[in-house]
């Protein structure tokens, strides 16, 4: 290029495009840190209620999700504004030409050329040239030679982006602060709702049918009506009843299809006469079958079976043993029974957050509870309400696998003396719930044994500390008689001289305070 | 030889200047051994229009060495001894009452200071008094006499000496004094190997020949043309703010000024200090073959051009600071502009 003042130009406005993006560069991290966080909130509170256990709470990440999201906008305008500065600062010609200058190494040769040749110079400033500055101008050309301005100045992100990475930490690491102050352990609420909507996913994703759908979207809707602090206990439960019916409709369509299906089987079987008679199928775990069906000594009829069912479908107890043909009622059963599983489990999840419902309430409409008092007066669900005849809430005890387990869950619901729920730890166990029956009185604790109660014998060995209490020294008269000491002080109220009642002492045997060697032979 | 006439082109003239320049020094170091930076600075001085101050121990040959330069370039030379008794009148002339044709009359006879080069050896041995008499003549080139104001010839440069033992019985320069001379050098003393040729030249029989570059009646033009070429050498915008950045940085509670500088120094460089950067720079570029002035002309001008006009305080005398180690730390620690 033969002009050295356009070379100039080109390489001002490249320099000033590239310190654009860089500029650019320093704020896109970060704002799509930001933004991405935002977006993903959801998920990375899935993975922490997985995970840890801990729950953001919806509302709170809707807020810190839009929050991020806005900051991350913001990063980016800011970002296009610096951007913009940045290209009207390094827009300079003369900057330029320092530029040129030092990557070529003219010793200001370039520098001066475009002081004085810069055309947005003032008049003034091009007076300046002197005869001598042709040898500039070709000095200018000469230099310029072999520049290709596109390959002198390269848009180099490793930097910007290294600077850039810092502010995106950053801010990743106000999110994760954010977030650690804005989780809270979940209420019970949330874990019954957070399992509902397991529950819906669950059945959205395998179930094609608009009736699995629709009954998604209701376990949905109970869900969130479970975590809505706004809406009434009776709306919550009602929605919660909602999707048990809907669950119930689906499983009643199962169980139809399934005994067709059943039917077919056994007919196939009896004509293979592979049957020998004896099927302990084991029906649906929707309860839909009560009956008890022979299907002859590998006739291959197959009369009884889940479809005969009484349609007693809530009272959870099934004993119906379907007798059909053995090798086809083996191929069946997995698939049932992945279907009666969920369906129990989708049962048992609604009954909880029912009871969850009723108790929470109870606890808020409920007296206060006294505390000292044996009774428990707190908001727990009365198992004596509601007899529970619904399917799904107690599982079907025949199947293989739902045993209910005491202890694993039936600690859960039971109100803590006190009216404080007691450690309520869901083990994340569906094998069953006790709530319904078992509700331990607390009893006050007896510190002392009353009059006449022996307690269990003391070891003084292994006491930890002996009083001993010496009766104060009789004082003499003057006629040398023995007279009581009346200012000794005497007990104002009564005592019985009973020993401690037996205290657990958890403290190892190491850190029990003997009695001193010295005196242990006085202690027989 | 002579100079490239005015109308040759700015490339010729650069060229021209660069030969004369080399072709001096070679001259002058047929007779001078080493002080090859003295003489360089002795010759930048002269194309820049300034003056010199040259301070060594008697003997190094500053004499000869302004003597051997003029005698290069064609110019006229005069040496003045300053000793106390040496009056202003002695310098600059004085009237003189002459009878001619039955008519008496004073006719002004022109002191030593009428040359193109005049050696002031030992200046701060005189009075100020006669000292302050130079001042008029370094700076407006032209002295008054009784009223009457005599000019003096282009170029004119004044070379002075200093001693910088023997001070009993010496006058320091005063402030105003030094800030006229444009560099200050300081000739040490030769090296071994310098010093056996300066043996070897100086005691046989051969006899070092001058060859001058210019006719004696061209060489004051001639001078002058090259004069002027410096003039016309280009400095960038960002270069002048260094130049002012470098005053200012060496200006006790100016912009930019080190803690040293506030704590060393009385007072800072006045602005003939920061002209005579640019023209010692302009030198440079000329001589690196450039008609614009870079950082490094400016940082090769500093210590020569500033080093006399700093004015140490009682601290920095007691603690042995040289101006030169200030202003090496002025230059380390500022930052060079770049637009």
């Amino acid at each position: 290029m033969d002009n050295p003042v356009e070379t100039i130009g080109i390489a001002s406005a490249r320099i000033a495009r590239l310190a654009a993006i860089r500029a650019m560069l320093c704020a896109v991290a970060p704002a799509l840190t930001a933004i991405a966080l935002g977006a993903l909130l959801t998920q990375i509170g899935d993975v922490t209620w997985t995970r840890l256990g801990y729950r953001l709470a919806p509302e709170r990440g809707t807020v810190l999700s839009l929050a991020l999201i806005g900051a991350g906008i913001v990063v980016l305008a800011a970002g296009l504004v610096m951007a913009f500065r940045a290209y009207r600062r390094a827009n300079d010609f003369v900057a330029a030409a320092a530029e040129l200058d030092e990557r070529l190494d003219c010793d200001q040769e370039i520098v001066t050329f475009a002081t004085l040749a810069d055309p947005s110079a003032p008049e003034s400033i091009r007076a300046r040239r002197t005869p001598l500055f042709p040898i500039l101008w070709r000095r200018a050309i000469a230099l310029f030679g072999g520049l290709d301005v596109r390959r002198e100045f390269r848009l180099e992100v490793g930097e910007p982006l290294k600077r850039s990475s810092i502010f995106a930490g950053m801010v990743a690491l106000a999110m994760v602060l954010a977030t650690l102050g804005l989780v809270r352990a979940p209420t019970p609420e949330n874990t019954e709702a957070a399992k509902l909507r397991a529950i819906a996913e669950e059945i959205a994703r395998t179930s094609a049918s608009s009736d699995d759908s629709a009954l998604a979207d209701k376990i949905r809707q109970a869900a969130d009506a479970i975590e809505n602090s706004k809406l009434p206990p009776e709306e919550k439960k009602k929605r919660i009843e909602e999707a048990i019916r809907e669950a119930d409709k689906a499983a009643q369509k199962r169980n139809n299809s399934q005994s067709g299906k059943n039917q077919g089987t056994g007919k196939s079987n009896a004509q293979n006469g592979n049957g020998n008679g004896k099927s302990q199928g084991q029906g649906n775990s929707a309860g839909a079958g009560s009956g008890e069906g022979k299907s002859g000594t590998g006739a291959g009829q197959n009369p009884g079976g889940g479809s005969s069912g009484s349609g007693k479908s809530a009272t959870g107890k099934n004993s119906g043993k379907n007798e059909g043909g053995k090798g086809s009622a083996k191929n069946d059963k997995n698939d049932q029974n992945k279907g009666d599983q969920s369906n129990l489990e989708l049962h048992d999840e609604l009954a909880k957050a029912e009871a969850q419902v009723e108790t929470a309430n109870a606890k808020n409409s409920g007296p206060a509870n006294q505390p000292g008092e044996d009774k428990n007066q707190g908001g727990a669900s009365q198992p004596a309400d509601k007899t529970n005849q619904k399917g799904g809430s107690q599982p079907d005890p025949n199947r293989p696998g739902n045993i209910p387990k005491p202890g694993a869950n039936g600690d859960r619901n039971i109100p803590a003396a006190g009216g404080k729920p007691k450690n309520n730890k869901d083990m994340g166990s569906n094998l069953g719930d006790t709530h319904l029956g078992e509700m331990p009185t607390s009893t006050n604790a007896q510190r002392f044994l009353k009059p006449g109660e022996k307690g269990a014998t003391v070891d003084i060995r292994d006491a930890r500390y002996v009083m001993f209490r010496l009766p104060g020294a009789p004082s003499s008269g003057n006629g040398g008689k023995t007279v009581l000491d009346t200012d000794r002080p005497t007990a104002t109220t009564g005592y019985v001289n009973a020993p401690l009642a037996p205290t657990s002492d958890d403290a190892p045997p190491d850190e029990r305070q003997l009695v001193p060697p010295r005196y242990r032979d006085m202690i027989h | 030889m002579g100079a490239a006439p005015q109308q040759a082109s700015p490339d010729q003239r650069v060229a021209e200047f660069r030969k004369i320049f080399s072709r001096a020094e070679s001259e002058v170091a047929r007779v001078i051994v080493g002080h090859r930076e003295v003489v360089r600075k002795m010759l930048t001085a002269l194309f820049c229009g300034g003056h010199i101050l040259i301070e060594g121990v008697p003997g190094l040959g500053k004499t000869l060495m302004v003597k051997a330069a003029a005698e290069t370039l064609g110019l006229s030379f005069k040496r003045i001894q300053f000793t106390p008794d040496l009056m202003p009148s002695d310098i600059i002339g004085t009237q003189v009452l002459t009878e001619a044709d039955g008519h008496r009359d004073f006719q002004f006879k022109p002191g030593p200071i009428f040359a193109h080069m005049v050696l002031g050896d030992e200046i701060n041995r005189a009075t100020p008094k006669t000292q302050s008499a130079v001042l008029e003549a370094m700076e407006e080139h032209q002295v008054t006499v009784f009223g009457t104001t005599y000019v003096l010839d282009p170029p004119y440069i004044v070379l002075a000496t200093e001693n910088p033992i023997e001070l009993e019985g010496t006058y320091p320069l005063p402030e105003a004094q030094m800030d006229r001379f444009i560099f200050k050098v300081v000739m040490g003393s030769p090296k071994p190997d310098e010093l056996r040729e300066i043996l070897n030249r100086t005691t046989g029989t051969a006899q070092a020949r001058i060859q001058p570059l210019f006719e004696a009646s061209r060489a004051p033009r001639a001078i002058e043309d090259l004069k002027a070429l410096v003039r016309e050498v280009m400095v960038a915008e960002p270069l002048e703010r260094y130049i002012i950045s470098v005053i200012g940085g060496c200006t006790p509670g100016g912009p930019g000024a080190i803690p040293e500088v506030s704590q060393y120094l009385r007072f800072g460089p006045s602005p003939r200090g920061a002209q005579a950067l640019i023209l010692c720079a302009k030198v440079n570029a000329l001589l690196a073959g450039r008609v614009s002035v870079s950082y490094d002309d400016i940082e090769d001008a500093i210590v020569p051009c500033l080093r006399h006009r700093l004015l140490l305080n009682f601290q920095a005398e007691a603690e042995s600071v040289s101006s030169e180690s200030i202003l090496e730390q002025v230059v380390k620690r500022l930052r060079k502009p770049r637009t």
